[in-house]
C-alpha cells in the first residue's frame, strides 16, 4: 500500500512537470512573437518613420543652404534610411504589401525619360502631383538619382532648382509613406502588430501557426531575392542596369543590410536590445538546427563582405565572391525551408 | 482442408473481390480528407502573403525556371522606351507591371479614400460587334481606356466612379446597404460617341488557372444548359472567342466574360491593352489607328520566350488549401449553400484532363467552385456590353477557390467584376437573374445560417 502510494506521488509529480513544460512551450512561443512584433517589426518601422522623417529636413536644410555639406548629409540621411527599409525587407506581409507601399517606396527601376519630362514640366509637385506619379518615378531611387548622379559623383550646384522642388516632394512622400506605415502596425493606428501578437485569436492569424509560418516565409523570401533576384539576376545576365542603388553604390551595404533583417528577426535582437526571437523557439527543440541558421547568417554576411567593389563592378571583377555569396545566402534559405519550416509546422499550433 | 471448406473460401473471396471493385467504382464515393485540397495535388496548405503564389510541385529543373523566369518577367515593372532595362511601357496603358494590379497574385480593387485608378480598368466599345464577333471598339480609343500614357501623349480620358446606396432588409428585417456604381469618363484626349459602352473589371486573382485550363472542354460543355431544358431556371451558356494564334474559335475560360481562351491569349492582350507592351500575340500597339500612335514599326517589347514564361508562370500557381473545412459551422454551410443551389453554378468538383505532356496539371481532383459558364446575372450586375457570345447581363462564373484569403492576402474584401460588393455577404446579395432565387433563400435565412454560410465561404 504504501510503495503504491509512493509511485502515485511520482506519476502526479511527473505529470505536473509535464504539464509545466508544456507551458512553458506554449508561453516562449508567444513571447517570440510579442518581442518580434513589438521589439523588432514594429520598432524597425519606427525607426524607418524617424530617418526618413530626419532626411526630410536634412532635404530641407539643402534647399535652403545649397552647400556640399548639406548635400552630403542627405546623402547619410537617405543611405540611413535605406538602412531600416532593407532590414525590414525581411518581413515583407502585411500593410507594407497589402497596401502596396513597397512598391511606391522602392521600384527598380527608375523611367528616366518620363522623370526629364517631370523635371522639365511647369508641374505643381504638390502630394496630390506626387500621389498620382508612376511608382517607377517616386521612393528611393529617383530621390538616390538626385541626390548621387548616375555616377555617384555629383556636386551640390550641379542639382537644378526643379530637382530640388521635386527632392522636396519625394522626401515628404518617402516621409509620408513610411509614417502611414508605421501608423498601419502601431497599436494607436493600424494595429496590425495586435493581429501577431494575438495570433491564434486575430482575425489574420487563426494559429500562432499560421503567423510562425508567415515570419519564416519572409524569411526564405528575402534569402531568395537577395541570392537569385537582386544577386542573382545581374550576375546571370552579366547586365549591370539590373543593379538596384547603382547610383549611391549602395547595393552591396543593401544585401547587408537584408540578411541583418534575417538575423534580427532570428535572433529577437535590433539596434542592440536582446528580446526573444525565433531562435528561443528553436533551441527549445533543436539545438543543432540553431547552430546551423546561425552558422549560415554569419557565412552570408562573411561572404557578402568578401565583395569589396560596388557591386556593377564586381559582377565582372569579382565572380568567385559574387558566387559564393549566392551560394551562401542560398545556404541559408535551405536551412530554413528544410530546418525551420518542418519545425514550426511540428511544433506550433 | 476438405474441397467444400475451399468452395465455401473461394465463393467468400471472389464475393469480397467483387463488392470492393464495385465500392471502387462507386462514383460517390468521397474521400474524407479531399475537403481540404482544393488543387488536387497542387493544393498548399499555406494561408498567409505567399498563399497563392505557390509553383507546382512535379515541375521538372527546366518548367521550375521558366516559371521562375514567368514570376520575376511578372513583376518587372516597365518604363518609357528606349531604356536598358524594361523598357516599352506604353504609350497608353493602366499600369506598369502585371503584380501592380494582381498583387501577390490575387484579387484587385476599386480606388478608396481618393486613390489612383490602379487594379482596375474599364473595357469600352460602341454597339455591335467586331469582324470576329467580339466587343466593337470605340474609333480612336479601342477596346479598353488606357488612363495613362507617357510623357508627350495624352491618357485617353480620366475616369471618375461614384455610388448610390441601395438600402434593402434580410426577411429576418437586417436591414443592408448595397451600393452602385457609375462612371464617368472625363477630360477624353478626343470626343466620344455618345453611344459608348463600359464595363469596369477588377483583376481577378491569378492562383490555380491553369488548372481550370485543364479541364477539357467536354466537361465544362456538359453542364451547359442554354436553353434551361431541365427547368431548373439556370442556363449554362459557353463562350465562344476568337483565337487569335489559331484563328479559330475556342471556348472562353478566361476573364469576367470568359472572353479569352487561354491563358497565353489571356496574359498577352494584359501586356498590350494593360501596359502597352507589343509581344508576339498582339505586335500592334494598343494606341494604333488613334492620332497617339507613333507609327513605328518596330520589334515586339518582350521577347516571345519571357511571353511564353510568363503564361506558364501563370499555368503552373497552385492553390491554396481549404482552412476549418471540417469545422461543423463550415459544414453547416456548405450543406445550405448546395441546398439554396449556389452550387448550381458554383460547381464543386472538376477532374483535369489526362494530359501526360503536362503531368502535373494532369487528371487531377480540384474543388474551383465555377462551371465557367455565363449566366445571366441580373440587371443590377449588367454592363449593357457583349462580349462574343457574352450578353450585356451575363457574366462567368468565378472561382471560389481562395476567395477565404483575400484580406489576409489583398488587404480587402472587394468582390464581383467591378469591387461594388464591400464583403461576402453583399456579393451575394448582388446575384440576380438566374441567381435571383438563390439570392432569395438567403435572404430568407436565419442569422446564423447566413453566417455558416459566409463562413464555408471564407474557408476556400
Amino acid at each position: 500500500m504504501r510503495n503504491l502510494y509512493i509511485i502515485t506521488c511520482i506519476l502526479v509529480l511527473i505529470s505536473c512537470e509535464k504539464e509545466k513544460a508544456s507551458n512553458n512551450v506554449v508561453s516562449t512561443q508567444s513571447d517570440v512573437l510579442r518581442d518580434l512584433s513589438l521589439n523588432v517589426y514594429l520598432s524597425t518601422y519606427e525607426n524607418l518613420s524617424l530617418r526618413t522623417n530626419k532626411f526630410h529636413q536634412d532635404v530641407q536644410s539643402f534647399i535652403n543652404n545649397p552647400t556640399q555639406e548639406n548635400l552630403d548629409l542627405c546623402r547619410s540621411g537617405w543611405k540611413s534610411a535605406r538602412e531600416a527599409w532593407e532590414n525590414s525587407e525581411a518581413w515583407l506581409f502585411g500593410p507594407v504589401s497589402t497596401n502596396s507601399i513597397d512598391p511606391s517606396i522602392d521600384t527598380w527601376p527608375v523611367d528616366f525619360i518620363r522623370l526629364d519630362s517631370v523635371l522639365s514640366s511647369t508641374a505643381v509637385f504638390d502630394n496630390t502631383y506626387i500621389n498620382n506619379l508612376e511608382e517607377s518615378l517616386k521612393g528611393f531611387h529617383p530621390i538616390e538619382y538626385i541626390l548621387f548622379g548616375f555616377n555617384g559623383n555629383k556636386s551640390a550646384n550641379q542639382i537644378t532648382s526643379r530637382q530640388k522642388e521635386y527632392l522636396l516632394a519625394l522626401s515628404e512622400n518617402l516621409r509620408q509613406l513610411t509614417l502611414d506605415l508605421h501608423n498601419s502596425w502601431a497599436l494607436q493606428g493600424g494595429n496590425y502588430v495586435t493581429e501577431i501578437l494575438n495570433a491564434g485569436s486575430s482575425n489574420l492569424f487563426p494559429s500562432k501557426l499560421s503567423a510562425y509560418q508567415e515570419i519564416a516565409n519572409a524569411m526564405i523570401g528575402i534569402c531568395d531575392e537577395v541570392a537569385n533576384g537582386k544577386i542573382g539576376d545581374v550576375f546571370t545576365t552579366l547586365d549591370s542596369m539590373g543593379e538596384e542603388s547603382p547610383f549611391a553604390k549602395n547595393s552591396m551595404v543593401d544585401f547587408k543590410n537584408n540578411i541583418l533583417g534575417v538575423e534580427a528577426v532570428y535572433l529577437g535582437n535590433i539596434n542592440g536590445s536582446d528580446n526573444k526571437g525565433m531562435e528561443d523557439f528553436v533551441r527549445m527543440y533543436n539545438l543543432s538546427l540553431d547552430g546551423k541558421i546561425k552558422q549560415k547568417i554569419s557565412q552570408s554576411k562573411a561572404a557578402l563582405a568578401q565583395i569589396t567593389l560596388p557591386f556593377g563592378r564586381a559582377i565582372f571583377e569579382q565572380p568567385i565572391q559574387v558566387q559564393q555569396a549566392i551560394d551562401a545566402i542560398n545556404s541559408l534559405k535551405t536551412e530554413l525551408e528544410e530546418g525551420l519550416l518542418p519545425l514550426i509546422q511540428m511544433h506550433v499550433k | 482442408m476438405s474441397i467444400r471448406t475451399k468452395f465455401i473460401l473461394s465463393i467468400v473471396l471472389v464475393s469480397s473481390l467483387i463488392i470492393t471493385s464495385c465500392r471502387k467504382y462507386n462514383e460517390s464515393y468521397e474521400d474524407p480528407d479531399e475537403e481540404w485540397f482544393s488543387g488536387g495535388s497542387q493544393t498548399f496548405f499555406d494561408g498567409n502573403t505567399s498563399g497563392f503564389d505557390h509553383a507546382f510541385t512535379g515541375l521538372d529543373a527546366r518548367q521550375m525556371q521558366n516559371h521562375e523566369v514567368g514570376d520575376k518577367a511578372f513583376d518587372a515593372a516597365f518604363v518609357t522606351a528606349p531604356a536598358p532595362l524594361n523598357s516599352g511601357l506604353g504609350p497608353l496603358y493602366n499600369n506598369v507591371s502585371c503584380v501592380s494590379c494582381h498583387v501577390n497574385d490575387g484579387r484587385g480593387k476599386p480606388p478608396v479614400n481618393g486613390e489612383p485608378l490602379s487594379s482596375m480598368l474599364i473595357r469600352v466599345s460602341i454597339p455591335g460587334a467586331n469582324s470576329h464577333g467580339g466587343p466593337n471598339g470605340i474609333p480612336g480609343f479601342g477596346g479598353q481606356l488606357q488612363q495613362r500614357s507617357i510623357a508627350g501623349k495624352m491618357p485617353e480620358a480620366d475616369v471618375q466612379i461614384s455610388y448610390t446606396n441601395i438600402n434593402g432588409t434580410m426577411d429576418d428585417g437586417t436591414p443592408y446597404t448595397l451600393r452602385q456604381p457609375s462612371y464617368t469618363l472625363n477630360n477624353a484626349y478626343t470626343s466620344l460617341p455618345p453611344n459608348y459602352l463600359m464595363s469596369a473589371r477588377v483583376a481577378p486573382p491569378v492562383f490555380g488557372l491553369g488548372l481550370l485550363e485543364a479541364i477539357s472542354d467536354y466537361d465544362i460543355i456538359k453542364y451547359a444548359d442554354e436553353n434551361d431544358m431541365n427547368g431548373d431556371g439556370i442556363s449554362g451558356k459557353p463562350n465562344r472567342v476568337w483565337d487569335v494564334l489559331t484563328a479559330s474559335y475556342r471556348l472562353g475560360r478566361f476573364g469576367w466574360k470568359a472572353g479569352q481562351p487561354s491563358l497565353l491569349q489571356q496574359s498577352a492582350g494584359a501586356y498590350n491593352e494593360d501596359m502597352g507592351v507589343t509581344n508576339f500575340v498582339f505586335p500592334v500597339e494598343n494606341s494604333f489607328s488613334q492620332i497617339q500612335h507613333d507609327g513605328l514599326n518596330d520589334e515586339t517589347e518582350i521577347s516571345d520566350s519571357i511571353m511564353h514564361a510568363v503564361a506558364f508562370y501563370m499555368q503552373t500557381l497552385g492553390v491554396p488549401a481549404r482552412r476549418n473545412a471540417k469545422d461543423p459551422i463550415v459544414l453547416e454551410g456548405k450543406r445550405i449553400f448546395n441546398q439554396i443551389q449556389c452550387a448550381s453554378c458554383h460547381i464543386a468538383k472538376h477532374v483535369t484532363a489526362t494530359d501526360m505532356a503536362f503531368t502535373s496539371r494532369s487528371n487531377q481532383k480540384i474543388f474551383p467552385y465555377t462551371d465557367l459558364l455565363l449566366h445571366d446575372m441580373g440587371a443590377g450586375l449588367a454592363d449593357m456590353r457583349s462580349e462574343f457570345q457574352a450578353d450585356g447581363y451575363e457574366w462567368r462564373t468565378p472561382a471560389l477557390w481562395g476567395i477565404g484569403l483575400t484580406q489576409k492576402i489583398n488587404g480587402h474584401a472587394y468582390f464581383l467584376h467591378d469591387g461594388r460588393a464591400r464583403n461576402l455577404t453583399e456579393a451575394i446579395l448582388w446575384h440576380g437573374g438566374e441567381a435571383e432565387a438563390s439570392k432569395n433563400k438567403f435572404k430568407k435565412l436565419s442569422a446564423d445560417e447566413r453566417n455558416a454560410v459566409l463562413k464555408f465561404l471564407e474557408s476556400l
